[in-house]
């Protein structure tokens, strides 16, 4: 009990010389970035003098900000959302030994081998209204008897943006999965089979609370990731038809480089960067929280 | 001492030698130029140009960067920002608003001799004068025009529309033709607004009013947008137009399937090469109660940040020469910026080239303003809301033309 209260100092001297080169490398361009966001800055990045918070004011202003963060978290939700629901069973398939597995587990993760602007891409050209492979297909099997333009209008275009943003983060998130899965212990799984178990029971008492924390892990990292994405959105709609699929990094960009208001974009992407920081810092003390809490139920069960 | 120096004078000579021999890092002057890619040709023409220039003056190396039009601007947003300006570069016209109240440009004025300003045509080189002083020159001109396809004007029984009125009876006739769409529409990204223009133009519009404010409000605005929206309701264009981009809508028209497009010189070379048996004209914009049509034109400007202006000038003079702006022009499709050049008889024997040549007379400039994309995108936006019905025209115009007046402080 004494060695738990006890602050171990030579680990956390072992650990400074990386904190501090992660710290200067994060941290400069964060203070950098808030230097910015107080000031009023130039058409090409010149500062022009200290101005406060006015650039947060004129975010605050903005309506398109509130729209464009309301679809950030509508965007983040479902793409992240959809992409765990969508991996979780990959995984447990891929894990399972059968005939031409190896094969089947390239596929799965090739889209991570191309860029995602290249994908973004290729998806644009083949949702194109008249030229498009998508409506091709879809004509061929008489699905559709007149092509649908994909994204002409924003709703379909953002909820087409959102499944190509669950089929590009798959591949990443079903690998922590199958990490996870090849780490379970076998012997519950044949103690549960003795007693009788069915599949679905098995998943439900045994895989799915012992993947719990490469699940949180892939939360985590795919809200980070995800949160933050522009080249679906920008190569297939550039946030339009009238701003219709806009989130804040595609917002932030237009501001930053189309229209020249570094200030105001450098304001956003600091709120960006603190929904994020506040979001990770809040997931990881809930999950702490919890396994403190199930570790001590387990240690009382014990006892 | 005598010694001495003679051994200082024979240790310079030699270094100037190998300097001449070979080291070109040591003795040369560096230009450092962006160009910005207009098609596959233009880097390798510019290296071209380079090349000529070095070999005439070897103490000069030109530094060219290719850079594509659609990231221009954020990269030299990025270099001027990191202090790694180029010394000169191609910049949209629209943009040197922004570049000179910045005191980014430097103008050029006291570089320019009579002579050399001579060989301009007067037309090219006003846009780029802004309070009095030139802050650049023409680099490149389009101007804009109707295509219409010919094969299926006749098999619709219809002629080639001379006004907006004929425009409408024409789509009409084109729409009863199968797998035929009577008007290409762009509403989708890069110069949406500037096919709306060219309807709010010709409708005797403009995009300032004289008092500088947002021509969005006025009847003549609501008027040209109007038909466009009619147009959309009543299927005479491609369906959901905010799908199309503007390669959208030309490779409707390449394909044959669509009457009547709005364009630019540079899609002829396009059509010469992939749709060589479609035939096609080019006329003047449907005429309402004005004629007009959109110049364009891009600028070469002059970095004040610059150590070198001297030897940059000299090598911007020698790329105006007339043979390099013969083959500049001829490669990449465009409309001379010199008068030798225009006087060519390519220019008014080439149907094509004089149609759109044609308009220059009566061509309209995107204003010289601050905010110009921010600007754009308002237009756009408030575009879109209508060709997709989710505001009413005069509404949407509305707003849009009193967030263009906050942007522009009137």
């Amino acid at each position: 009990m004494k060695s738990r209260t006890r602050i171990p100092t030579t680990p956390l001297l072992m650990i400074l010389p990386s904190f501090l080169l992660a710290m200067s490398i994060i941290g400069y361009p964060i203070l950098d970035l808030a230097w910015t966001s107080m000031q009023e800055v130039s058409r090409f990045g010149k500062m022009m003098g200290f101005i406060g918070l006015a650039n947060f004011a004129e975010v605050f202003r903005d309506p398109l900000f509130y729209s464009s963060l309301v679809r950030t978290l509508i965007w983040t939700v479902a793409v992240v959302g959809g992409t765990l629901i969508m991996s979780l069973p990959i995984a447990i398939m891929l894990n399972d030994d059968f005939h031409g597995r190896g094969l089947a587990r390239v596929i799965v993760m090739l889209p991570w081998a191309i860029s995602l602007t290249m994908t973004a891409v290729l998806w644009r050209w083949s949702l194109n209204g008249r030229a498009g492979l998508i409506n091709a297909t879809l004509m061929d099997f008489h699905i559709i008897t007149e092509p649908i333009e994909w994204l002409a209008t924003a709703p379909l275009a953002f909820t087409v943006e959102i499944l190509v943003g669950i089929l590009v983060s798959i591949p990443f998130t079903t690998t922590i999965f199958l990490g996870g899965l090849s780490s379970l212990p076998q012997d519950s799984y044949e103690a549960a089979v003795v007693d009788g178990a069915k599949p679905w029971e098995l998943f439900r008492y045994i895989t799915l609370p012992l993947m719990k924390p490469f699940i949180n892990i892939a939360i985590v990292l795919n809200v980070i990731y995800v949160f933050n994405s522009l080249p679906i959105i920008w190569v297939m709609t550039e946030g339009g038809p009238a701003n219709g699929t806009d989130i804040l990094v595609t917002y932030l960009y237009k501001l930053a480089f189309r229209f020249g208001q570094l200030g105001k974009a450098s304001a956003i992407s600091l709120i960006m960067f603190f929904v994020l920081f506040v979001f990770t810092i809040a997931y990881v003390l809930m999950v702490m929280r919890q396994e403190h809490d199930s570790t001590a139920e387990e240690v009382k069960n014990d006892a | 001492m005598t010694f001495s120096i003679r051994k200082a004078m024979a240790a310079s000579a030699l270094a100037v030698g190998m300097a001449w021999a070979g080291s070109p890092a040591y003795a040369k002057t560096q230009v450092n130029f962006t160009v910005a890619e207009y098609s596959s040709k233009t880097g390798p023409y510019f290296e071209e140009v380079a090349a000529a220039f070095e070999k005439e003056n070897p103490d000069i190396h030109i530094n060219i960067q290719v850079v594509p039009w659609d990231t221009l601007l954020q990269r030299l947003t990025t270099d001027i920002a990191g202090g790694q300006a180029p010394d000169i570069s191609i910049v949209g016209t629209r943009w040197l608003v922004d570049f000179a109240s910045q005191g980014i440009a430097e103008p050029v004025d006291s570089y320019l001799t009579p002579e050399f300003k001579s060989t301009f045509i007067d037309t090219f080189m006003a846009p780029s004068v802004i309070d009095g002083k030139t802050m650049g020159l023409p680099v490149a001109a389009s101007a804009r025009a109707m295509l219409v396809n010919t094969d299926l004007l006749e098999k619709a029984g219809a002629k080639a529309p001379a006004n907006w009125d004929e425009f409408y009876t024409t789509a009409e006739k084109l729409k009863a033709l199968p797998d035929t769409f009577a008007f290409g529409l762009q509403g989708k990204e890069i110069e949406t607004d500037a096919y709306f223009y060219y309807s709010l133009w010709t409708h005797g519009g403009d995009i300032l009013k004289g008092d500088g404010t947002s021509g969005l409000d006025t009847p003549e605005a609501l008027q040209a947008v109007t038909l466009y929206k009619k147009m959309i309701d009543e299927g005479l264009t491609q369906p959901s137009p905010t799908n199309y981009t503007r390669e959208d809508v030309f490779n409707l028209f390449k394909q044959g399937k669509v009457g009547m497009v709005f364009t630019f010189p540079m899609l002829i070379p396009q059509i010469k090469a992939e749709a060589p048996n479609l035939k096609y004209k080019v006329l003047p914009f449907p005429e309402g109660k004005a004629r007009a049509t959109y110049g364009v034109t891009d600028t070469l400007m002059l970095f004040s940040s610059s150590q070198v202006k001297k030897e940059a000038w000299k090598f911007i003079e020698f790329a105006y020469k007339d043979e390099w702006r013969t083959k500049f022009d001829h490669g990449e499709g465009f409309l001379p910026v010199t008068k030798n050049v225009a006087a060519e008889k390519y220019y008014s024997s080439d149907p094509d080239i004089a149609g759109f040549a044609a308009g220059l007379p009566y061509a309209k400039f995107a204003p010289t303003i601050a905010n110009w994309e921010e600007i754009a995108d308002t237009t756009v936006r408030a575009l879109q809301q209508i060709y997709l019905g989710q505001a009413k025209p005069d509404e949407a115009l509305k707003a849009a033309a009193a967030d263009i007046n906050k942007i522009r402080s009137k």
